[in-house]
């Protein structure tokens, strides 16, 4: 189960080519733009590559397996609605093409354009503080899920994590965007083929007529059914479906690479082809969840599944994954896998890194720079500023990381985290690129609607997480639409007369 | 529960196949993207100090 020296020579040279094709992208930043939004210079297959890569990480694999191991094949509903979503919003340029035309770097920024700076200055804040709890629990369940796959002594989780961080750290906060693109492109080459592998790997060893019987035996209709299961159900998909709506445009990391792409149709191809990737990059994983409840899933039930059971040890359904790779992947094979995981939870985390530090310094440090009266910073302090924000949002997450467990399934603690922000600023998005009428007041309740829609449900009242999901959405519309009907029409006419 | 299976099953197909598929092109094409971008942000870097 361990790893061999090819596994480890493996992973040390991907580890030192990574950062180094990395500090590459410190030569071409000469402005803040170079920096957030890679001089919007992003073609169409290097911004597939990217957004991929942005939105591929361990702990999405980590999510979508416990999703598959826990609910069966009627998981496979939240990857098909996250990929079809896509699609339609690149053919359609819902949102992004508007997005793209006005020159933004954040999302933020918009309700500076559309509402007022005071909503900018608030919105960056739900934006940042939403975000980066959201991303608190990355580093440590990457660093569980390398830890399990490797071998390695589970005292050495908070070295494994501090290593991560450090290395992504290094790159992101020298180059910025352009060494976040290029680290990128290498590590979706390497994180698709390790999927690829997985999967094939997964579905040899398990077979794919055990996988099947075991989720009939198991769940029943449920583990097939998803409008049966009783986790998810037509409240989920209609959640699922405002939610990735609202993530696919208006997500800060996914936003920025439409920012950065080189002109709207450009940012409408990319988006319909990661959209494909979408289908995979949930399915495949939620099939590796399957593969390891019907190798592993043997121990006594709890919420409906047997918990998986490794020599004997008994496992978290979350750490069922890593185990079966642990023990089917042969050595060479586990390096290569490992490598592959490494890209996709650097490239994830780099972006991430950058997205959320990007609003501190754009929507939260320079509006309150200019609310008090202080001169405009040039670009190169702008960027200086982005990189303290970056070493700011990397302490807080190695200390967050140790110190919270998530409760429940991971990928509905990420969703239901996500909405606290998504709601308010998506249905703002939406009114102010849609609707005239739409205004300051609007913009302050939806944001403040949607968040409490969240927060008070879920944590107070103890409501599912669909539930919670569906109510804040409602009340961000209903806050919108009753707002702006209120206060005084807005005059804002950018989105329809600038262009890129 | 079979009309689920056949259908979730459809679904894995295309998807594993969409993303091998694009993998590839993504992969030999991205290069000359990443090249191409090189060159721009050079160029732009170049006016900026003129």
């Amino acid at each position: 189960m361990t790893f061999s020296p090819i596994d480890w020579i493996i992973v040390v040279a991907y580890l030192a080519f990574s950062v180094a094709i990395g500090m590459i992208g410190r030569r071409y930043v000469g402005s803040v733009s170079h920096y957030l939004v890679a001089g919007r210079e992003l073609g169409v297959y290097v911004g597939i590559a990217t957004l991929a890569a942005t939105e591929i990480g361990t702990i999405t694999f980590m999510y979508n397996a416990e999703l598959g191991y826990r609910y069966g094949f009627a998981a496979f509903v939240a990857a098909l609605i996250s990929g079809l979503v896509m699609i339609i919003i690149g053919r359609t340029g819902f949102v992004i093409s508007r997005f793209r035309a006005l020159r933004l770097m954040t999302v933020p920024e918009f309700f500076e354009l559309k509402y007022s700076r005071g909503l900018r200055l608030f919105t960056g804040t739900l934006v940042a503080l939403g975000g980066i709890l959201n991303m608190g629990v990355f580093l440590r369940i990457e660093g569980e899920f390398l830890t399990v796959v490797s071998g390695i002594n589970a005292k050495y989780l908070v070295m494994v994590m501090t290593i991560i961080l450090l290395l992504e750290l290094l790159y992101t906060v020298v180059g910025g965007m352009v060494s976040i693109v290029i680290t990128d492109f290498v590590q979706y080459v390497l994180l698709s083929t390790a999927t690829i592998l997985i999967s094939l790997y997964a579905v040899f060893h398990a077979g794919w007529h055990n996988i099947v019987s075991k989720v009939a035996t198991t769940m029943g209709n449920a583990g097939f059914n998803p409008i049966a299961s009783p986790k998810f159900g037509l409240t989920f998909i209609v959640w699922q479906i405002l939610l990735w709506f609202s993530i696919h445009t208006c997500w800060q990391t996914t936003a920025m690479r439409m920012f950065s792409t080189k002109d709207p149709e450009t940012s409408k191809k990319v988006m319909t082809w990661t959209g494909f990737i979408f289908l995979g990059r949930g399915m495949l994983p939620m099939l590796w969840g399957i593969a390891a409840l019907t190798m592993l899933g043997t121990g006594v039930t709890r919420g409906g599944v047997p918990l998986p059971v490794l020599h004997g040890h008994v496992l978290e359904p979350i750490d069922a994954m890593p185990a079966m790779l642990g023990s089917i992947l042969g050595p060479g094979i586990k390096g290569i896998v490992v490598a592959g995981m490494l890209a996709a939870t650097m490239s994830v985390n780099s972006s991430y890194l950058l997205g959320w530090s990007s609003v501190i310094s754009q929507d939260i440090i320079m509006p309150a720079r200019q609310v008090l009266g202080k001169a405009p910073l040039t670009s190169r302090r702008q960027i200086l500023v982005n990189r303290v924000a970056n070493l700011f949002v990397g302490l807080f997450l190695m200390f967050w990381g140790l110190y919270y467990t998530p409760p429940g399934a991971v990928y509905l603690y990420l969703n239901v985290t996500g909405t606290i922000f998504l709601a308010g600023a998506f249905v703002s998005v939406i009114g102010g690129l849609y609707w005239k009428r739409a205004n300051v007041t609007g913009g302050y309740m939806a944001m403040l609607m949607g968040a409490v829609g969240v927060i008070v449900p879920f944590f107070f009242l103890h409501w599912s997480e669909n539930l919670t999901g569906f109510t804040a959405f409602t009340l961000a519309a209903a806050g919108l639409i009753a707002g702006s009907l209120l206060g005084r029409p807005a005059t804002f006419e950018a989105a329809e007369t600038e262009t890129a | 529960m079979n009309y689920w299976l056949v259908f979730w099953t459809g679904a894995l197909v295309v998807a594993g196949f969409s993303f091998a598929f694009i993998t590839a092109i993504v992969t030999v094409k991205g290069y000359s993207d990443l090249i191409q971008m090189f060159r721009r942000l050079t160029a732009h870097g170049k006016e900026d100090r003129e």
